[in-house]
């Protein structure tokens, strides 16, 4: 008898979760755990509400987990996976994912909504793969009491003059961050370094992540950059082994050399650079905007402006996470549905207002002025120096970022010489991006 | 009736078989085609027959070899330093561990936690910021090493991997410590034997098999390295932590070098294996 009602009982179960799984028919695999999820979270329940939509074309989430999350995407969809209609994709994955999804058509809004630098982050070859949905760009963290003090100080002037002639062959005078060249930036992570200036505040005048991953080199890339570097010239010619390289390259590893970086920076990524300028020791950073809330919480006197500017202008590398079509898809119709519509203002705003970064553009952003600020500051920054890399969509893309990421990190720690680094980078990605 | 035993034991054994064949045996299969073949994530159900080029492309590869040196140093001398050390606490703890047979559980806690969490442990532990031990040390003396620094990294794994597998190597030498038979320990002391002659001159050769067994099981252990390396510094400034094993998974999903990478752990199979046999031989000459 109770073995029966048992019985009963998970059949009844069983077939509720059926029925729950049979009413969303759209799959979306996203971003996870972060505000990315958050917010793709809110716009489902926004569109799953209308009262329009089909209940076969009603979107189901699917979450994973971050480690590891491209691989294993790039995996599932070798294998052709049908678990879900709709993927995310990275402005510098498109062309690793291309050949097993599809291109999309966006609402008409989309242009208006978004602006072309940021429609560009999700496409490939001229099509566009994705909707993009968020926006990372760096910003230029500092101490701005550190700053103001250092600027209201005759004496701290003289010293800091004094230690960039001594390192840098230049008399420099501070300056506030928003006008800094690399060359400013680098006399003030050396004023601040304890070991150079014993009565620096913070330990460190910077904090390098430089760990052998790719995203590193991605916030490096802003410094050369802005000395006019590039991965390739228009004919397809790989101009990494340049003057803009050498110099950006150099000068960071002045920084490791004379001790302006934590000496553990080699195993440094996103958090532990954000911990070390969290813990009042480091007077400035260049790190992702997504870092805003945790940095200036930790440290209330926290300013942001754009990264340093180079001979060539004020740089910052620009990625979009999106979402695509899976060319597997089971129900391509709802699936595209969905995309349209995340895609048009209504969708972009409630998106941004649940906690996600869209890259939109000014005039959208100035719709959500009073809620999210920060968004208007990172729509301005992109569309005045956000830049990709040419080749920076590239199938090999990944392995071009990884390839770097090893010799670049190997010249700082010293276990290979500058000429051998680029050397050895420029054939890499000779044989990547062929 | 043999042949009614012989049936029984192919229908008994046949299950087991044909589940290893599919978990072992095909993976293996598909590593040995792949291996062989030009694969990319868009060929994987068509590759192409490329003969021996994967195994030319890695070993022409000189970040291969900086792998392969990397995982043989780190494997030689993880092995020596856990099974030194494991001998060592095995012998002074026996006689505690014989009267209180609990302490054994505290003592291999380490081998317990996941290799992948022992490194998220230690990338926390030893950051200068936020870590309790570089904490301590600017506290008390003002100062404190780089742990992952470049130059202190290899070492830091080295201590890593050791404190977490020296467990494993001390429970080997406890068994094998506690399986003498007190009959010979008896008659030396009855001859007049003093303790480090009886370790010496009996009880260390008795345990020489055990030696060689964990010898050998850390040194593969050691040499396929991966989770602990890989979530604590990843593959290292210039590639200085990269163990074979990270550059098998690198080459694979990284550069979508498939046939390269699977070309590589053929080797590394190849290489074990070897020394496997090796191994064996040396153990046998050595066995009375």
């Amino acid at each position: 008898m109770i073995f029966k009602t048992k019985l009963r009982a998970t059949a009844a179960m069983l077939a509720m979760l059926a029925g729950g799984a049979a009413q969303a028919e759209v799959t979306v695999l996203g971003w996870p755990g972060g505000p990315e999820e958050a917010a793709l979270r809110a716009v489902t329940e926004v569109y799953n509400a209308k009262a329009d939509l089909a209940a076969e074309n009603k979107v189901e989430l699917l979450f994973t987990s971050r480690e590891g999350f491209f691989d294993k995407l790039q995996v599932d969809l070798a294998a052709g996976s049908t678990a879900f209609d709709i993927n995310l994709i990275a402005t510098y994955s498109i062309g690793r994912y291309a050949p097993f999804m599809e291109p999309v058509t966006l609402s008409d809004q989309a242009g208006a909504v978004f602006g072309d630098t940021v429609l560009k982050t999700m496409q490939f070859n001229g099509a566009q793969y994705g909707v993009p949905t968020d926006l990372s760009l760096h910003f230029l963290y500092y101490r701005s009491d550190l700053i103001d003090a250092l600027m209201a100080d005759d004496a701290a002037k003289a010293k800091y003059s004094e230690i960039a002639m001594q390192y840098l062959g230049k008399a420099m005078e501070p300056k506030a961050p928003a006008d800094w060249t690399w060359e400013d930036f680098v006399a003030n992570a050396l004023y601040f370094t304890q070991s150079i200036n014993p009565d620096s505040p913070t330990r460190y005048g910077t904090v390098i992540q430089a760990k052998n991953l790719l995203f590193n080199m991605m916030v490096f890339h802003s410094w050369p950059r802005s000395y006019g570097g590039n991965w390739m010239d228009d004919s397809g010619a790989i101009t990494v082994d340049s003057e803009a390289f050498r110099t950006a390259l150099s000068q960071a590893k002045m920084l490791f050399d004379l001790g302006a970086t934590p000496p553990d920076s080699t195993s440094y990524e996103y958090a532990e650079a954000n911990a070390a300028y969290s813990s009042g020791q480091v007077a400035a950073m260049v790190q992702w905007n997504a870092a805003a809330g945790e940095l200036t919480t930790a440290q209330a006197a926290t300013g942001t402006t754009a990264p340093p500017a180079g001979p060539d202008g004020r740089y910052t590398h620009i990625h979009g996470l999106g979402l695509g079509l899976n060319k597997a898809a089971e129900n391509k119709e709802g699936a595209l549905a969905f995309l349209q519509w995340l895609s048009t203002e209504e969708a972009a705003l409630a998106y941004a207002k649940a906690g996600g970064a869209p890259g939109l553009a000014a005039e959208t952003a100035a719709k959500l002025a009073a809620d999210r600020p920060d968004l208007v500051q990172v729509g301005e920054y992109a569309s005045t120096y956000g830049f990709v890399m040419n080749g920076g969509t590239a199938e090999k893309a990944l392995a071009v970022y990884e390839a770097q990421a090893k010799e670049f990190t190997g010249y700082w720690a010293g276990t290979q010489d500058l000429d051998t680094a680029l050397k050895n980078a420029a054939a890499s990605m000779a044989e990547l991006l062929k | 009736m043999k042949q009614e035993r012989s049936v029984e034991n192919a229908v008994l054994a046949g299950p087991i078989v044909l589940f290893l064949l599919a978990i072992l045996g095909f993976p293996t299969l598909l590593s040995l085609v792949y291996g062989f073949s030009e694969t990319t994530f868009q060929t994987l159900t068509t590759p192409e027959f490329s003969g021996l080029k994967n195994f030319r492309d890695v070993t022409a590869d000189p970040t291969f070899w900086q792998a392969a040196w990397f995982s043989l140093r780190f494997g030689a001398i993880t092995a020596v330093l856990q099974c030194a050390l494991g001998l060592a606490l095995a012998v002074y703890l026996a006689p505690l561990v014989r009267r209180h047979g609990w302490t054994v559980a505290i003592l291999i806690i380490p081998m317990i936690v996941a290799p992948a969490m022992m490194g998220l442990m230690y990338r926390l532990v030893l950051h200068e910021f936020a870590g309790p031990l570089p904490h301590y040390m600017y506290s008390w003396f003002g100062w404190s090493p780089s742990f992952l620094g470049p130059a202190n990294v290899f070492k830091t794994l080295v201590v890593a991997e050791t404190l977490q597998w020296t467990p494993f190597a001390f429970l080997l030498f406890l068994t094998a410590f506690q399986s003498i038979p007190d009959d010979l320990r008896e008659a030396a002391a009855v001859d007049g034997t003093r303790p480090w002659r009886l370790f010496w001159k009996i009880e260390l050769p008795l345990m020489m098999p055990t030696v060689f067994v964990a010898l050998f099981i850390r040194f593969i252990d050691g040499f396929r390295v991966f989770d602990n390396i890989y979530t604590l510094v990843g593959a290292g400034p210039g590639g200085s932590t990269t163990s074979m094993s990270i550059y098998i998974y690198e080459t694979f999903l990284r550069r979508g070098e498939i046939g390269k990478a699977m070309a590589a752990a053929i080797l590394l199979f190849v290489s074990a294996f070897v020394i496997l046999a090796l191994a064996q031989r040396l153990m046998r000459r050595r066995t009375p």
